[in-house]
């Protein structure tokens, strides 16, 4: 029998956008990480610095690298370690894309409680993406 | 030799190395690049045994980076989530096209983890170190135990489905390589499966490990789904919650790349091959294995927690 059978189309819909999405944030760390590991890009913190400080809790080592938080690292993508943050930031994203892109089928069908599930999936992904959860300390 | 003897034997010599390579962390000689190397190996071989072991990759890399290696437990359970997310992203296309994993089992558990998920980051960070290295310890002690003596069933009764599971349409027919039978399955206890995915979610972004660990006994043990199903939904319900809480230790900066990226091309290759072995390789082993490891890093985490080897 073939493996399709086994599958509904919103299923296989879901693993050909998660299979494109993990791909392309699997290529974006690979790239980047060379970029930061060779310094092509100068990187905000010295890779030879690191050690001195990577064993401290995280806002001690905000403190004391001037390292971003939230989404400020989009406008610092010059520097070679934050670089990285676009592929860690795609692979954060891809399960969004992936339910935005089976939502119509489910609102198509017309499936509510899927459709519901959803959106509010979606909804939670981004308000944790979006830093509107999580904020304070 | 059979790939789990490889892994068997290559896993607890890794891990045999990061002690001896953290020992020597004080020691200004050690150039910053052994560590990515040294991760990148480590969890290579998990990702191979976190795949086929259906407990995601931040069971195991927490506990055993957070003890073996220098970086700081904020920035290990960042990575954590990370590359469990990963791992879970990376075999999940392989196995929602076989119909091992499925979608509409696992998008109502996963919405109800991923919130509370948050929440368990928020408070992770919150808490003070030991105190988190205690209970992390602990925790991964009595997951170890709980693997052992679970007695989970290839394929369990489920006589009358209950009535939120069939409406939600948890159900679905798989092909049992093993065996070249088609196997149809279905759901009970529905809504305490869904507050039982609520605790999974709060102590998987708490302690960024991922949750596979207590996805496939409930839904295997407590749900009835068949054991294959439930490794490979597990897979992609923890990518959801992985990503809600993964997103709070990423914006609160808990993120070093030089620590999170080899760890996440590791586990991802091991992922690879993990997903490929899954229907071949025989669940005991891989078990006792993967309990072996726990055993060893959660002695290390309580230990550490508690002031007694740092």
């Amino acid at each position: 029998m073939d493996e399709r059978d086994y599958a509904s189309p919103e299923q296989r819909l879901y693993a050909a956008w998660l299979d494109a999405g993990t791909k392309l944030g699997f290529v974006a760390l690979v790239i980047t990480f060379f970029i930061h590991v060779f310094e092509l890009v100068p990187p905000g913190i010295a890779l030879e610095h690191l050690p001195l400080y990577w064993h401290l809790p995280v806002e001690e080592f905000l403190r004391m690298t001037g390292a971003p938080k939230g989404w400020a690292w989009i406008a610092r993508l010059g520097e070679g370690d934050l670089l990285n943050f676009v592929g860690v930031a795609i692979l954060g994203l891809v399960t969004v894309v992936c339910y935005l892109r089976v939502l119509p089928r489910f609102l198509r069908a017309p499936d509510r409680v899927f459709a519901a599930i959803c959106i509010a999936e979606v909804l939670v992904l981004l308000a944790a993406a979006l830093h509107l959860v999580g904020t304070g300390h | 030799m059979r790939p789990t003897r490889w892994l068997s034997l290559l896993l607890p010599l890794a891990l045999g190395l990061a002690p001896a390579a953290a020992w020597a962390a004080d020691a200004p000689a050690v150039p910053w690049w052994v560590w990515p190397l040294g991760l990148f190996a480590v969890t290579f071989l998990l990702g191979i045994v976190a795949v086929l072991g259906g407990v995601g990759g931040g069971v195991l890399f927490v506990p055993i980076v957070g003890g073996f290696f220098p970086f700081h437990l904020d920035f290990v359970r960042g990575a954590g989530l990370l590359l469990a997310l990963s791992g879970a992203l990376s075999a999940g296309p392989a196995l929602l096209r076989s119909g091992l994993a499925s979608l509409r089992l696992a998008m109502p558990l996963a919405l109800v983890g991923s919130i509370t998920s948050i929440f368990g980051a928020i408070a992770g960070l919150a808490l003070p170190v030991p105190v988190v290295q205690t209970a992390l310890g602990f925790l991964i002690l009595a997951i170890a135990v709980l693997m052992w003596r679970s007695t989970k069933t290839d394929r369990p009764e489920v006589p009358v489905p209950d009535r939120l599971g069939a409406a939600l349409g948890m159900r679905g027919c798989f092909r049992d390589a093993a065996t070249r039978e088609d196997v149809d399955w279905r759901v009970h206890r529905t809504p305490l499966g869904l507050a039982l995915f609520a605790g999974i979610g709060f102590m998987a972004g708490m302690f960024g490990l991922g949750a596979g660990w207590a996805n496939v006994p409930v839904l295997n043990l407590v749900m009835g789904v068949p054991l294959r199903v439930s490794v490979s939904t597990s897979g992609l319900v923890l990518s959801v919650i992985d990503t809600s809480a993964a997103w709070v230790y990423v914006n609160r900066g808990a993120l070093l790349p030089l620590l999170v990226v080899p760890s996440i091309l590791g586990v991802m290759l091991g992922a690879r091959i993990g997903g490929r072995l899954v229907q071949t390789v025989r669940a005991a082993t891989i078990r006792k294995v993967v309990i072996s490891l726990m055993l060893v890093a959660g002695a290390r985490a309580l230990a550490k927690g508690l002031g007694i080897w740092s």
